[in-house]
């Protein structure tokens, strides 16, 4: 659980980041600590986007709900993968307050920092990212 | 009696050569940092936060909040920013801000380090070209012979690693460099098949680097956090452990960190008579000297100078002739990407180790040109941020594998470009926005000139050449666009010249209205190299400081 989201976002933004960068042989967006880094920014630097992510995670859900009948998170992956790709492109059945092709670009933004960037901003567990693409770090 | 023989404010690369050269000269010497000393640890090794990837800060100053500036939108291709009528305010990580770090040791505390001589035909640029329109180009009113002394010294004394062999774009070596070139990793190898076939001049990229212990501090360990961030070992060579260390060690040069100068103070006859200071806790002090140098960098120099307006100067001290501010450069880093093969990462750091001075000069029917190199070891993060293809997803699991299959087999070749002055790219001071301590901010417009973004798309042509000529299978990269440059290599705002009615200060950098003010920083220099111009500002600082000492 998180003061910022309740646990029904939570899971749905679980789903959002393990759709951007899926588990393999090895680890996810969410099992790698994008979840961490994010919830960390929302408190920091990324304040400001709080509204927006609640908004942005329940519209997702709404859209979910209006065309399969069940929460993002319920989803296949290539359902996920396909409704993220029709926000990406604004092309949306249900209201957004929020343009939705510009924040889930910064989304996906927000999940490549926490995977990607050093273990010390959250994400990035243990370094597995680095390992996986063979990034080594001494001194 | 004034409370010391010179101040020196900012304490970067030219601020710190200027502080060693007075005090060891027996001056006392004030030396003054609007930022902090920082360890190691305190700049650490944020990849979100560094001077090579700055989305939401800088590791080396200034902080975030409380350091604006402001930007004629016209300035830069996309709304950066926040608007606020005409203008858009910055804080000091976004784009168009024109950042240097603020600490001790400002941009050589987490530099490359890359220490380059310019040519001798980079000081005399408009007799080479002739002028073209709407610029101001215009020759050093001094040249290469001027400078190799002091190239010498710094290459000596702050310390370079190098291969003088391998310079055959330069006039021959008399001295080599003190410490043979770091080791070339592999990528390099691989790049220089390529300049082989193409019959290219390739060179060892001189740093500021021991490659063996040296100055009582070790060698290099190769690590892979080197541009953007501090030495593990302390075996970078900035001002922070090279020249401001020799000053304090005189026993003559008082550092104080955490002060910001509010103005020059000046007397009636043409002379500056000290500072005046605001601390961190906001307390306001006037530091009297005999000598004030400028080493605060392109854009706070003359931000400074603008702010220090007298009754005999109301433009601000030094513009009479409205050149203060004018002719911000920097440069444009025209470049490409290339996927190869095989693997090309080995993780030997720092990477930057292999160029070529083959389109400095002489490229039928441009003004000048550039170096080109490798590229340092690039951040995973700062791949995906910058250097990623445009035409592969940026998530999914085609996004994944493609990082996973080839993050090490990529490497950028690119290089500083030669720009060509633009007299309406310039630094004013914006009395409606002010910073933490309420002094009036820089205000930066206009442009580079378009000679500069043909050179530089010229230059991008031939960094695709040479990744292909590697065996580079698919290259992509940003073409230049027009742009106001400037970044950590800013330069050109107080110009040097003989004419004070077309520079500002004069072939001693000193500024022509003042009989005991100079300028040691970026700011003098008319033009400013195809090349990171770091040892040019320190040989130009060492100049002026021995000027300064033997007509004292």
């Amino acid at each position: 659980m998180s003061a910022l989201f309740d646990e029904n976002q939570l899971r749905c933004l679980e789903a959002v980041l393990d759709t951007l960068i899926p588990p393999d042989d090895y680890p996810g967006a969410w099992q790698a600590g994008v979840g961490d880094y994010l919830l960390r920014q929302l408190t920091g630097d990324l304040a400001h986007l709080q509204t927006s992510y609640r908004a942005f995670l329940r519209c997702l859900d709404a859209e979910a709900q209006y065309l399969h009948q069940c929460d993002f998170a319920d989803l296949a992956n290539d359902e996920r993968s396909d409704l993220l790709h029709r926000i990406e492109k604004n092309r949306l059945e249900t209201n957004w307050p929020i343009e939705p092709g510009a924040f889930f670009a910064q989304v996906v933004e927000h999940c490549g920092e926490g995977f990607y960037s050093d273990p010390g901003n959250g994400g990035n567990r243990e370094g597995i990212a680095w390992q996986m693409i063979g990034f080594e770090v001494r001194g | 009696m004034s409370d010391y023989d010179a101040i020196v404010v900012g304490s970067g690369a030219g601020g710190g050569v200027a502080a060693a050269v007075l005090a060891e000269a027996g001056k006392s010497v004030l030396l003054l940092e609007r930022g902090r000393a920082l360890s190691f640890e305190q700049v650490g090794r944020d990849h979100l936060r560094n001077q090579r990837l700055a989305i939401y800060g800088h590791n080396a100053g200034p902080d975030i909040e409380g350091n604006p500036r402001t930007l004629d939108p016209a300035s830069f291709p996309m709304p950066v920013g926040e608007r606020q009528g005409e203008h858009r305010i910055l804080r000091p990580h976004e784009p168009g801000y024109q950042n240097n770090a603020a600490c001790v040791g400002s941009g050589t505390r987490v530099y490359a380090g890359q220490a380059w001589r310019f040519m001798p035909q980079d000081f005399r640029m408009a007799s080479e070209y002739g002028v073209p329109a709407g610029s101001s180009l215009a020759d050093w009113p001094i040249g290469y012979e001027d400078l190799l002394p002091y190239y010498e010294r710094i290459e000596w004394e702050i310390g370079v690693c190098g291969d003088h062999r391998s310079m055959t774009h330069l006039p021959a070596y008399a001295r080599p460099y003190p410490m043979p070139a770091l080791p070339l990793p592999h990528k390099s190898s691989v790049h220089r098949r390529g300049l082989d076939a193409l019959g290219w001049q390739g060179l060892r990229v001189p740093r500021l680097i021991n490659s063996l212990p040296y100055n009582g501090r070790p060698a290099c360990i190769n690590c892979q956090h080197c541009v953007g961030y501090a030495c593990p070992v302390d075996a970078k060579n900035g001002s922070h452990n090279t020249t401001i260390p020799r000053a304090l060690e005189s026993g003559n040069c008082s550092l104080r960190t955490e002060v910001m100068v509010e103005r020059l103070m000046c007397s009636v006859g043409g002379a500056v008579t000290g500072v005046e200071i605001i601390t961190a806790d906001g307390s306001r002090e006037s530091i009297s000297a005999d000598v004030v140098v400028l080493s605060c960098g392109a854009v706070e120099t003359a931000r400074l100078l603008l702010n220090s307006a007298t009754a005999q100067e109301p433009g601000g001290i030094g513009n009479g002739s409205d050149q203060v501010g004018r002719h911000l450069q920097g440069h444009y880093y025209p470049g490409a990407v290339g996927l190869f093969p095989e693997q090309l990462y080995d993780g030997v750091g720092p990477g930057a180790s292999l160029a070529t001075c083959e389109f400095n000069h002489g490229n039928e029917g441009l003004i000048g040109g550039g170096m080109l190199t490798d590229e340092d070891i690039v951040t995973p993060i700062t791949f995906w941020k910058r250097d990623y293809p445009p035409d592969v997803p940026r998530w999914g699991p085609a996004a994944k594998q493609f990082m996973r299959e080839n993050f090490c087999r990529i490497n950028d070749i690119k290089g500083p470009v030669q720009e060509i002055p633009n007299p309406d790219a310039r630094v004013q001071v914006n009395p409606a926005v002010r910073d933490r301590y309420g002094i009036p901010v820089a205000h930066l417009s206009g442009t580079s000139h378009p000679e500069t973004v043909r050179t530089a798309s010229f230059m991008r042509e031939r960094a695709i050449e040479w990744l292909r000529a590697s065996g580079a299978i698919a290259v992509w990269g940003r073409k230049p666009q027009q742009y106001l440059s400037g970044g950590q290599h800013q330069a050109g705002t107080c110009r040097m010249g003989e004419d004070p009615a077309h520079s500002v200060v004069d072939n001693f950098c000193r500024v022509h209205s003042q009989s005991n003010l100079f300028v040691a920083d970026g700011s003098p220099h008319v033009t400013n190299g195809g090349f990171n111009p770091v040892e040019t500002i320190m040989a130009l600082a060492w100049r002026t400081s021995e000027h300064i000492v033997a007509n004292w």
